[in-house]
């Protein structure tokens, strides 16, 4: 099942690799063959011909050659980057089915939607292996050995020796520059991403450089590992140049062989005088394309590193589950019975939790973080199943369900797609007609103020970043919910980071339109409790304390304490106030 | 095409010094290519190789002293780069304080950084790519026009006909695919971030049950990004295709017109040679600019980008002695207002004054400017209008060394550094020792943390490190204000975040932080209004309301609307 991320598409590709490959090939030999048959033409003219015919042909071969090379030039980059193109768009899809399953699961190790970004540029990256890779390397490699073998048709001990010249530029030069690279790309990654920490922390945390005033230390620290990086790239640029101009050296030392060999071909009577020029001249273009190979070796230790991150992700198995796919609902009784929850390090994230939720039922969930609500809700919502213990509804168990339609999740940032408003909302039911979005914008008194904006349900989420608050980010995620129309509801801290007007409002309209859904509600405080059915306090994976708001409050200190916190002036001050107004 | 390049340091000396060793190029170019023709005829001509040896030699001293030139220049421009790369970036990062917090928070954290790692990379390569390709392109074509002309009138007119022409198609080419970039770049990005954004809303997707049906969207759209690009590419190559053509058919041109005029006798086979020799030369410095256009683009754009940075104006320190606050000392502001953009104002005409060590409070709902206030409080922003008496001093802002070295400031998310627990604890006191830096953890309640921890206080934390939570960074940070006792104690929303017994806790060990301090605490959690000495209330960048909280709830105005808001709770 496993395959690797460059070697399948190329035999997938084969056909059309090879004519790129082809295409890169016609090309230099064109080059090549422009200055040959110039030299030849040239040479031949020198003769005085007295047909014009003989130099006829030529002269339209150097014609040619000219027009095919840059023909040929521009066929190769456009189906080179047709096919590129298309296996990225392979891969992105693969990515995405590889990732796709796993996602919300405990133990995949791809959480943070930055780290999929990265792997996103990781596919982009990818697309350099075959154009400054993998296409000289075989165009090269393929010249190289042609050349020889028609110059071996002159002369075999000739060609033996350029043959060696040769493999000085196509096998020993690249290989030191691999070997070379290799040892400076690792230790200049490390310096990289160091100084990348560094920068961030810098700018992150300017507040705390600029009191302490240590701004001055940090200056310098930036500079050193500056110089240390540019050091580094400095050594690695020198050994470029130094290498490049010892290419050169061997080419010098391939014209001079050269000249020597045709002139003495052509003193024995072995070859014609007029091809002494053009023999010589044909080095030039095809050393040319010997050069970049070094070049194209020295990226290879730079994928490694996207090679590796892609690998990593194909090798995480998805646990497969059974579904059953059931559309009607007429009851939700959602019941944990008796459930606990293991992670694979062993260690337990919930235990023993039963809760009987009937229809309509509103539960909020308390808890410091850690104290497992969220795996709570992913239990609720089908993505793992219980350790110990069971978690229906309706009788039957969530995680057996492929999740479409059983409950919704309201979290902390719901992500608003790139795309327009209209789109954004509707992901909660493809199939919805428009009228159905307005309704749910409406339910969600959003309505008017889409309508207000110049575009309308028209306009790009994207653009509109800035224009929507918090809490009306919410709102279109709540609309979404809406036209889901799941019987049971999961709010994964949703008001988080809002005002506590902005919150209060929101929160009366998710209530207000949430009427008959059951809500399972983590929050971080304690407002909007009064309304709730049931309070369950969680703490180290159990519920410590469960009860009505009233029935809390008498009972209960801590609770008494907490709500304090969030209506300060409620139960003492208030009255004290007041009197003291009255 | 360079207008940045001028505001460089030195760059002049150094274009001096490429000019020179490109002039020195171009004749060792030159005279490569005749040695190399001279040879080639002589042998031609049936002259043995012994009696050529020389001119064999003086082509190869010509032909490695060129390469060598080339290896000086690379290194020459490598240095000068890398160095004023440094130095812009040293400037870069020193401008980055002088501007602020506000500036990088108004400019993206990952923005900044990517400016200053890649962005200074790629100005690095413009200016490595760019400048010896200029003197090339300066130089050695016209040397090398100059020397065909001296051989050959003719060929040197069909050169000079075909640069002209390459030139022209080569703008004019890039010209009509930028257009065509341009017209297609809207749905182009949109198609290009597709992929990210599904892949970042994958939970999302998720959790809508989407993510399995989304897969095919993906290819659809992935398919019509394919084809969008190539669409720009085709137009975009053929800028490359032009030049290869006009080169070549160039190269074609000048060979068979030497070809005609050999067999006619108007020319030899000496001058015939060197001229077929020099032609690509003549067409080299054009192509290779042409091929690196892109890379030269995207330096350019980034080094504006530097520049911009660096000469965006900051406001300059205010100096004086200001001595360490006391209660006699008296803070006054007068009609602040400060402008973000033209049309809103985030704060608008506030004034307020305060006497001694007193606890005030800044609430206000999001959007009624008390972040802003905080920010002029702590000297990172200038009011555009009004101004601030401290002590008896007259200062038009509070960016002074004397007062922010008294200041203490915790923000909403304290930033965690990529080091030791110990070493975060102790960021502002770096002398402090291990039972200081305890001890100070000890008063934020940082034991049950740091015995948890593996490796105790010596745990790294930060980016990469250890994760904590939004709780125990703010622990950190109060960590490091009991290390570090200042006079004045800044807190922006110190608990909002966090869930309410965690901000129970946490607010139990700020209490006693604020003792005899001035303190300011910008916040909506009402709580803390009961241990504040004045409430200062914001609406919309106005100061509405001043007072204590006695005060202002027998005042029935904003305030005890507020107040009722949260009394009555969700409807």
């Amino acid at each position: 099942m496993e395959k690797g991320w460059i070697l399948p598409y190329l035999k997938e590709n084969a056909k059309l690799f090879s004519l790129v490959i082809l295409l890169g090939i016609v090309t230099v030999f064109s080059a090549a063959f422009l200055m040959f048959t110039s030299g030849f033409l040239i040479s031949k003219a020198a003769t005085r011909p007295e047909n014009l015919l003989l130099i006829y042909v030529p002269i339209v071969a150097v014609r040619t050659f000219g027009i095919l090379r840059a023909v040929s030039r521009y066929s190769e980059k456009l189906l080179g980057h047709h096919i590129i193109l298309k296996v990225l768009s392979h891969m992105r899809t693969r990515l995405y089915e590889t990732i796709e399953p796993r996602i919300l699961k405990e133990g995949a190790r791809i959480k943070t939607g930055d780290l999929l970004g990265v792997m996103a540029e990781d596919i982009e990256y990818l697309q350099d292996v075959y154009v400054k890779t993998i296409f000289p390397s075989v165009i090269g490699i393929f010249l190289y050995a042609v050349t020889i073998g028609l110059l071996g048709s002159f002369s075999w001990a000739f060609a033996g020796l350029m043959a060696i010249y040769g493999a000085i530029l196509v096998v020993l030069f690249p290989l030191v520059s691999l070997l070379v690279t290799r040892k400076n790309v690792a230790k200049l990654k490390s310096c990289r991403s160091s100084h990348y920490s560094t920068l961030t922390d810098g700018v992150v945390g300017m507040g705390d450089w600029l009191f302490s005033r240590h701004q001055k230390s940090f200056i310098k620290n930036v500079e050193k590992e500056d110089a240390e990086i540019c050091k580094k790239e400095r050594h690695r640029s020198s050994f470029f140049s130094y290498r490049n101009f010892a290419a050169q050296c061997v080419v010098a030392i391939m014209v001079l062989s050269m000249l020597v060999w045709a002139g003495n071909q052509s003193l024995d009577g072995q070859i014609s005088h007029t091809l002494i020029a053009a023999f010589v001249l044909i080095l030039f273009p095809l050393t040319e394309a010997f050069l970049p190979l070094s070049d194209a070796v020295s990226e290879l230790p730079g994928y490694e590193d996207s090679l590796t991150r892609l690998k990593e992700v194909s090798l995480e198995k998805p646990s497969e589950e059974e579904h059953i796919m059931k559309s009607v609902w007429k009851n939700s009784h959602l019941r944990c019975e008796k459930v606990s929850y293991q992670t694979k390090e062993g260690q337990w994230i919930l235990k023993n939790i039963n809760l009987d939720l009937p229809q309509g039922t509103k539960l909020a969930i308390i808890g410091p973080s850690g104290s497992g609500k969220t795996t709570l809700l992913k239990l609720i919502k089908g993505i793992t199943s219980p350790s110990e213990g069971r978690v229906t509804i309706d009788g039957v168990v969530t995680s057996q369900f492929k999740g479409d339609n059983l409950s919704s999740v309201l979290n902390q940032q719901p992500h608003l797609f790139n795309t327009s408003v209209l789109n954004n909302i509707r992901l909660g039911k493809p199939s919805a007609s428009d009228e159905e979005v307005y309704e749910a914008a409406k339910s969600v008194q959003l309505h008017d103020f889409i309508v207000s904006l110049p575009e309308g349900y028209q306009t790009s989420m994207h653009e509109a970043g800035m224009r929507f608050s918090g809490g009306e980010r919410q709102r279109i995620a709540l609309a979404r919910i809406l036209l889901q129309d799941t019987p049971v509801v999961l709010l994964d801290e949703p008001t988080v980071g809002l005002d506590p007007r902005t919150e209060q409002a929101l929160l009366s309209t998710i209530f207000r339109v949430l009427e008959k859904n059951t809500i399972v509600w983590v929050t971080h405080h304690l407002v909007g409790m009064k309304s709730m059915d049931d309070i369950a306090f969680m703490q180290d994976g159990e519920i410590v304390m469960e009860g009505k708001h009233d029935e809390l409050l008498l009972a209960s200190d801590r609770y008494r304490r907490l709500y304090e916190l969030d209506t300060p002036f409620q139960i003492e001050n208030f009255h004290v106030t007041d009197k003291m107004i009255g | 095409m360079g207008e940045i390049l001028f505001q460089i340091k030195d760059v002049k000396k150094v274009l001096l010094i490429l000019t020179v060793l490109t002039v020195l190029q171009g004749t060792a170019i030159i005279l490569q290519a005749r040695w190399l023709a001279e040879a080639v005829t002589r042998l031609f001509n049936g002259e043995t190789l012994q009696r050529i040896l020389i001119v064999v030699f003086c082509f190869l001293a010509a032909f490695i002293i060129r390469h060598l030139i080339k290896l000086i220049m690379t290194r020459v421009i490598d240095r000068f780069a890398a160095q004023t790369t440094s130095s812009l970036k040293k400037e870069a990062v020193s401008k980055l304080f002088a501007l602020g917090p506000r500036y990088s928070a108004k400019s993206g954290t990952g923005n900044l950084v990517t400016l200053l790692i890649d962005g200074v990379k790629q100005f690095r390569l413009y200016l490595e790519l760019f400048l010896p390709k200029l003197t090339g392109m300066l130089f050695i074509a016209p040397l090398v026009f100059v020397y065909v002309w001296t051989l050959d009138v003719t060929s040197a007119i069909i050169l000079s006909l075909t640069l002209p022409i390459l030139i022209g198609f080569l703008i004019l080419l890039g010209l009509a695919a930028k257009k065509k970039a341009d017209k297609q770049w809207h749905t182009h990005r949109v198609l290009s971030n597709h992929f990210v954004d599904s892949l970042r809303g994958l939970e999302t997707l998720k959790y809508l049950g989407l993510s399995g049906k989304h897969a095919g969207s993906m290819k659809e759209v992935s398919e019509k990004y394919r084809k969008s690009t190539m669409s720009t590419l085709r137009v975009a190559f053929l800028s490359s295709f032009a030049l290869d053509f006009f080169t070549m058919l160039g190269i074609a041109t000048v060979a068979v017109f030497l070809g005609l005029r050999l067999v006619e006798g108007e020319i030899s086979l000496l001058p015939a040679l060197t001229i077929l020799i020099l032609s690509p030369e003549f067409f080299l410095p054009v192509r290779e600019l042409g091929n690196d256009y892109h890379a030269t683009l995207d330096g350019q754009e980034a080094g504006r980008r530097l520049l911009d940075m660096i000469q965006t104006p900051d406001f300059k320190e205010e100096s004086g002695a200001i001595p360490e606050w006391s209660d006699k000392d008296l803070l006054t502001v007068q009609h602040l207002s400060v402008n973000h953009d033209i049309e809103r104002k985030a704060l608008q005409n506030v004034s307020f004054s305060i006497k001694g060590k007193q606890k005030v409070g800044i609430i206000g709902e999001s959007g009624s400017g008390k972040s802003t206030l905080i920010d002029v409080l702590g000297g990172f922003l200038e009011g555009s209008e009004g101004r601030i008496e401290l002590s008896g001093q007259e200062l038009t802002h509070l960016k002074h060394d004397e007062w922010q070295k008294q200041l203490f400031y915790i923000p909403q998310h304290p930033h965690l550094f990529h080091d030791t627990l110990a070493n975060n604890i102790r960021f502002y006191n770096l002398d402090a020792s291990l039972q200081e830096v305890e001890r100070a953890a000890e008063a934020a309640g940082l034991r049950k943390v740091i015995d948890q921890l593996p490796n105790g206080l010596n745990e790294l934390i930060g980016e990469g490190g250890r994760e904590l939570s939004g709780g125990q960074a703010q622990r950190i940070a109060l960590a490091r204000a009991f290390l570090e006792d200042r006079s004045i104690l800044l807190l922006d929303e110190p608990t909002a975040q966090l869930d309410v017994e965690t901000e129970y806790e946490i607010k139990k060990k700020i209490l006693p932080l604020l003792e005899d301090k001035l303190v300011f605490i910008a916040t909506h959690r009402l709580h803390w209004m009961m241990d504040m000495d004045l409430i200062l209330l914001l609406e919309k960048g106005k100061l509405v309301e001043v007072g204590s909280h006695e005060e202002l709830m027998s005042r029935r105005g904003s305030y005890y609307q507020m107040v009722c808001l949260q009394v009555e709770g969700v409807s």
